[in-house]
């Protein structure tokens, strides 16, 4: 082999490298999708599945007749709820805040339920209240002792159950959301979201 | 030698076809003992789409609100029925949200702030009675949670709580004063107390027992029967003086106990008398002998109704 065509050879490889490092500097691709599209891709809890289980739990808290019952039996008046303890029982990272703010939001929105803020959330309020007293002029003043109790208490839980072989995989989620009623325990309404995922790790696909 | 190699090469695809046969069985039993695969029809494709929340939520909001409106509307004109026909005391518990004796259904209803849809109404001659149309979600007025409110003649007669130690029936104007509510408990409490002192637990009766002094100051047979629970419990320090402070609060109901009740109460008399003896002969010791264990059936003659 001569030395020019041993040149020739080297540009063409080094040519190559350079168009390959190129290429691989340009791909990254951020795209804006629409937040109602299924998107899955590692077949572990996400959007779309916090998603399902808001939309049914819902449509059943307001299909069921806890609300309208206390409504009736107070003139109208629609019952006060706090959200309680929402337990992620599953070995995955569930974030359980997605769904239960939807929750939240569609009793707010719908005007059928009354909400109270939260434990965690209620210490930062009294907190400014607490503040107020010493600070607000007297006409601004929120005045303490004017909390509104709640009626009852949402608590839930999330489960999952997972069955693996060789590349296959199923993953069994069950969400179980509660209305318990804060005065007797009994449990007004049952609401609940079963979700099944098959996951298929095939080595050619198209 | 062409025999030879005929017999070799039959001998050769006859082991072949064994092995063929024997490793398709194989690999079918292994098959069979393998996990089916899923054929199992997606109920959802990536590219979908969720569903909206907000038609749910605004489904939900108009149906809410053609029933709230329905409801307050119904609860309105239960009101302004109510205050147009009331008077004097019973006007102003309305306002107040508190049932009294005399009112009117519609005015029962105005001071739970109520509709007609949170109750059942049975009419019976000249007898109404009122009940809350789901259980667990009764209607409230500014003394406890109403059970049932009877009418006599279309004046309020007779209204029952729900409360901590079971119901409680308000029929007459003493009924209605705190004093009166506070007797109520403070007797529920006495009947719980002699129930948990029947079944043998009588920390839990004291506990009762306790309760019910609190709301009942001036009561001599439940400082008694306090007493004599403490001197059960082997607590002789308590139990002293607790039967010095029932055998002080005896002269005032001794001056008022009348025919059998003075009888029952002259017995614990005499009982808290003997029992002061024993506890103040024990006092220099630093605990309590077993032996100075009171006999129960002594302790115990009081019949929970003879207060």
């Amino acid at each position: 082999m001569t030395n020019s065509s041993t040149g020739t050879l080297r540009r063409i490889v080094a040519f190559g490298l350079v168009a390959v490092t190129l290429a691989a500097c340009n791909n990254k691709r951020v795209s804006r999708v629409d937040p109602s599209s299924v998107t899955d891709l590692s077949g572990r809890w996400n959007d779309v599945d916090s998603k399902l289980v808001a939309n049914a739990l819902i449509d059943q808290t307001f299909s069921g007749p806890w609300s309208g019952q206390f409504s009736s039996a107070h003139g109208g008046v629609p019952p006060t709820v706090i959200v309680g303890s929402f337990r992620n029982r599953t070995l995955e990272h569930v974030p359980i805040g997605t769904f239960v703010k939807d929750l939240e939001r569609a009793y707010v929105n719908s005007g059928r339920v009354r909400l109270v803020a939260s434990r965690d959330e209620r210490s930062e309020v009294r907190d400014e209240r607490e503040d107020q007293q010493s600070n607000a002029s007297a006409e601004t003043r929120a005045r303490i002792g004017k909390e509104s109790g709640a009626n009852y208490m949402l608590q839930g839980d999330v489960q999952a159950i997972e069955d693996a072989e060789g590349r296959e995989k199923v993953v069994f989620y069950q969400i179980d959301a509660f209305m318990v009623d804060l005065e007797s325990n009994q449990k007004v309404w049952i609401g609940q979201h079963k979700i099944k995922k098959y996951i298929d790790r095939r080595r050619v696909g198209w | 030698m062409h025999t030879m190699t005929r017999i070799v090469t039959r001998t050769m695809m006859n082991i072949t076809l064994k092995a063929g046969v024997l490793a398709c069985t194989a690999a079918l039993l292994a098959a069979c003992n393998g996990p089916r695969r899923i054929s199992e029809r997606p109920i959802m494709y990536n590219g979908d789409r969720t569903p909206s929340q907000d038609r749910i939520i605004a489904g939900a909001a108009a149906e809410g609100y053609s029933d709230n409106a329905m409801l307050t509307q119904a609860r309105d004109s239960v009101y302004a029925k109510a205050v147009a026909t009331c008077r004097g005391t019973v006007c102003a518990s309305v306002v107040k949200g508190e049932i009294s004796l005399g009112m009117t259904p519609a005015q029962a209803m105005a001071a739970t702030r109520t509709a007609p849809a949170a109750w059942t109404v049975r009419e019976s001659g000249a007898a109404t009675v009122m009940v809350p149309r789901v259980l667990g979600s009764s209607p409230r007025d500014a003394t406890g949670e109403v059970v049932m409110v009877q009418f006599d003649d279309d004046r309020l007669n007779a209204v029952s709580y729900r409360e901590t130690q079971g119901i409680r029936v308000v029929s007459s104007a003493a009924d209605t004063t705190t004093d009166g509510r506070a007797t109520a408990m403070a007797d529920a409490l006495i009947r719980e107390g002699d129930q948990f002192n029947a079944a043998g637990d009588r920390v839990r009766a004291l506990d009762r027992y306790d309760r019910a002094l609190a709301l009942k100051r001036a009561d001599a047979m439940l400082e008694y029967k306090v007493a004599t629970m403490l001197d059960l419990q082997l607590r002789p320090v308590e139990a002293q003086i607790r039967y010095q402070r029932f055998l002080q609060s005896l002269e005032i109901e001794r001056i008022q106990a009348r025919g059998q009740a003075n009888a029952q109460l002259a017995d614990a008399i005499a009982r808290a008398q003997q029992r002061l003896i024993v506890l103040e002969r024990q006092a220099p010791a630093s605990a309590p002998a077993p032996a100075s264990v009171p006999p129960e059936d002594q302790m115990m003659s009081v019949p929970p109704g003879s207060r």
